[in-house]
């Protein structure tokens, strides 16, 4: 695979090259393994990878007017490097994070200190819609609210940033594990060259994590996995974590409250159960505390975990965290509560609810990404340079109307990392989502599930929006072998 | 284990059963339209509509005298109608898809063996169409489904863990094989009396449905008679097909999951009956008519034995909290 024709670009931090032509100390072995394969082996691999995912139904499901139609995430088979000291860095900078944000999550359902002291404004808390009143008093094992993190790292020639903080169901772990078991199939002797570090034991930190939160007293927990059903996109990912963790995969249905406890409809009778981990969305978790029209949920199923006799991983309510406004505050959430200075930084973000962050929003809407308060999967968003002037002036005039839900950034220039296009490498925008583990101590596997923005140009990496993935593989600290 | 899980991988086994057999009906039946008189064709689509309880499409349409090109019209719309046919709930896409849609849903409990061997003659089965199969030897793409099937209980019994997961998925497809049996046997008779005749080589075609003519070849010798036919089919304890071999594994399922809340002693009870009235009951006369009144008898009872097994295990009543 030749990388002549790459279109390397001073002003956008590549992940596999330094300088034209000139590969990243720990993207030697990478770079020099490519450079002696064929185009039409490189094809082989990508066919061979894409033919895996198909075979072992590793799919989402479309549903349309006709039939639903099982889709595959489009994979990249060239892996995005990660060196061993900026995983360390990334690794201390989640930990960091995640102890913040639960301490803020046990604060502001608990005593509201950080709101009575003025580090975040009163009414972005108990304002927020993802603020669950029904949560608050709640006490949660290890003071844990947040079990599973999935956070949205980018990269720029400044360093890295998150960008979001994904504490309510994240997903895609499924991906990191699908993706690193094909390629360790196709890329057998590079793999072992790298000395990549594994990310197969995620299901057993997962469990050993939802264990440690499950009620006081409880010495043999057991856990469920809640899932909306088949009909759901992220349905193989639930069936997944349950067969990674042995667990059963539940439904609603499958589920009832009998004075404040949770049991589960087997074959045999009911039987208790102590831990959900859930994978449902507050709204539809239970339709006596939340949503009254859901039938996704378990009636009751909130007072039994108010009653301390069933752990939900993660909390209800963990969304006021991770609510677009708030996320503005999370460094000063990590100097209030922990004394620090944050490791990993955040994208300088406008609120508009402030005037003078309007009024700078929309006069530099052409230069900004403007963001839904409450938006995800990359929807609803206004990336300024690369919309119409027609576009701009309809989004001013939404952000007019109602300044507080909408936040602006700058536009990051993402870094990029070759990938395979039409038999040749070109060089597209990645971000990545490592998935931080918290019971009662912090687990992060050494991966992630690396996003790729697959329309040239583009910065939305959302798989949703015609996103795909590539694998992530993190360096050990030894010197990986040359390519012989 | 969960309940919803337990009735999936029941359904999943009915589905694979179900499949299985109408590939096997329609391989024989379309192997048959090369040589085969066009009353023998036209005997077989009745047995094979008449087994899935289905009136022929084409409304009173009989099939008929007619000559070749008119049967072969025929045969091409009634394989689509029973092979691609997705609004037809009882074609080989139907059973295929919902038993694999079953399997999707518990593929947790499956063999990666298992679950990649039947995505895989998915991914083959997905993208056909009866004019695909139909250029050169539709036969073959019913043996090759067969076969996958086949090896999809194959890798089931090799490589799952023998817990109440597999256990329910075999009652469900020795349960469906019952059923199944019981109603291509009637169906079979029933078309023999629409046509008037009943020729050893129909009856050979049932045997062989059954993956029963070797042995039956084997035990009674070449000269074929219908009540040998059933007595084998029904009564035979070695082989896979006969109703008393499958009431057997049923019940020994049955004895060996432990008894829920709802009426699983009931239905171990009738699993248990099933097999000693075959037993005890079939009639040794050659009397077609009594045969036929038993093998109905039969299909009631197993329609109980699956309405119990769902009652003990599925759907019963939540009300109480339980005690441990």
């Amino acid at each position: 695979m030749e990388f002549d024709a790459y279109a390397f670009d001073d002003g956008v931090y590549d992940e596999m090259f330094q300088a034209a032509g000139a590969p990243r100390p720990h993207c030697r072995n990478l770079h020099d393994w490519l450079l002696r394969l064929s185009a039409e082996e490189i094809g082989g691999i990508q066919e061979w990878v894409t033919r895996s995912f198909l075979n072992e139904g590793i799919t989402f499901t479309v549903y349309g007017e006709g039939e639903a139609d099982e889709r595959i995430i489009p994979i990249d088979c060239l892996p995005r490097i990660v060196s061993a000291a900026d995983w360390r860095l990334i690794e201390s900078g989640l930990e960091q994070r995640i102890l913040a944000l639960n301490r803020f999550l046990a604060d502001v359902y608990g005593e509201g200190r950080i709101v009575e002291d003025g580090v975040v404004p009163a009414d972005m808390v108990y304002g927020c819609p993802q603020y669950r009143r029904e949560m608050r008093g709640v006490q949660p094992a290890h003071g844990t609210w947040v079990s599973v993190c999935g956070t949205d790292i980018v990269r720029t020639n400044d360093g890295f940033y998150v960008l979001e903080d994904n504490l309510r169901v994240p997903s895609g772990v499924s991906y990191m594990i699908a993706n690193r078991k094909a390629m360790k199939s196709s890329l057998r002797r590079l793999y072992r060259l790298c000395r990549v570090r594994e990310v197969e034991d995620y299901g057993r930190r997962l469990l050993q994590t939802l264990r440690e939160v499950a009620p006081e007293g409880c010495t043999d927990p057991a856990v469920v996995v809640l899932t909306p059903g088949v009909g759901n996109a992220a349905f193989y990912e639930h069936m997944f974590l349950a067969h990674e963790l042995g667990a059963e995969l539940v439904e609603g249905r499958d589920l009832v409250v009998r004075d404040d406890v949770l049991y589960m409809k087997t074959t045999e009778g009911l039987r208790r159960i102590d831990v959900v981990y859930r994978r449902i969305d507050d709204d539809y978790l239970d339709p006596l505390a939340f949503r009254a029209d859901s039938v996704l949920g378990v009636p009751g199923l909130v007072a039994a975990h108010r009653a301390g006799n069933v752990a939900l991983a993660n909390v209800p309510g963990t969304g006021v965290a991770d609510d677009k406004s708030n996320y503005a505050f999370v460094p000063d959430m990590i100097r209030y509560y922990l004394g620090e200075e944050p490791i990993l930084a955040n994208v300088p973000t406008h609120l508009c609810r402030r005037a003078e962050d309007l009024e700078y929003t929309l006069d530099n809407l052409e230069h900004l990404v403007v963001k839904e308060v409450g938006g995800a999967g990359g929807y609803g968003m206004l990336v300024g340079p690369h919309a119409t002037p027609a576009e701009r002036q309809a989004y001013a005039e939404r952000l007019r109307a109602a300044p507080a839900g909408f936040i602006a950034q700058p536009v990051l220039a993402l870094s990029r990392a070759p990938c395979v296009v039409d038999g040749r490498s070109e060089p597209r925008h990645v971000d990545l989502r490592p998935y931080v583990l918290r019971g009662s101590e912090t687990r992060i596997v050494p991966g992630a599930f690396c996003r790729v923005a697959l329309r040239r140009g583009s910065l939305v990496v959302n798989s949703s929006q015609g996103g795909g993935g590539k694998d992530l593989w993190v360096l050990s600290d030894q010197e990986p072998d040359a390519v012989a | 284990m969960l309940s919803r899980s337990a009735e999936g991988l029941y359904w999943m086994g009915r589905y694979f059963e179900r499949t299985g057999h109408l590939c096997r009906l329609l391989r024989w039946q379309v192997e048959s339209l090369v040589d085969r008189p066009i009353r023998e064709i036209h005997f077989g689509w009745y047995r094979i509509y008449g087994s899935l309880g289905r009136p022929i499409p084409g409304a009173d349409a009989e099939l008929v005298g007619g000559d070749d090109d008119f049967m072969l019209v025929d045969s091409f719309a009634l394989a689509d109608d029973l092979t691609f046919e997705r609004s037809n709930v009882d074609s080989v896409w139907s059973g295929f898809t919902l038993g694999r849609e079953n399997a999707r849903q518990m593929r947790h409990y499956l063999s990666a063996e298992v679950w990649t061997n039947l995505n895989q003659a998915y991914l083959k089965f997905r993208d056909l169409r009866i004019e695909d199969i139909w250029k050169t030897a539709p036969e073959s793409f019913y043996e090759a489904l067969g076969y996958d099937i086949d090896a999809l209980a194959g890798a089931a019994d090799t490589t799952m863990y023998h817990d109440d997961a597999w256990r329910f998925m075999r009652i469900g497809c020795f349960i469906e094989r019952a059923q199944l049996t019981i109603s291509l046997i009637l169906a079979h008779v029933a078309a023999t009396r629409r046509t008037g005749e009943s020729l050893n080589d129909d009856w050979s075609s049932l045997l062989r449905v059954c993956q029963a003519l070797d042995v039956y070849r084997r035990r009674y010798g070449v000269t074929i008679r219908p009540d040998r036919v059933l007595d084998l089919l029904v009564t035979d304890e070695r082989l896979p097909r006969s109703l008393t071999r499958g009431m057997d594994a049923v019940a020994e399922e049955l004895a060996t999951i432990k008894a829920g809340p709802g009426p699983a002693a009931e239905a171990l009870r009738l699993a248990r009956s099933l097999a000693e009235t075959i037993r005890g009951d079939w009639p040794v006369r050659p009397d077609l008519d009594l045969r036929e009144r038993v093998l109905d008898e039969l299909r009631q009872a197993c329609r109980k034995l699956h309405r119990l097994i769902v009652a003990a295990y599925v759907d019963y009543p939540v009300k109480d909290r339980p005690s441990n």
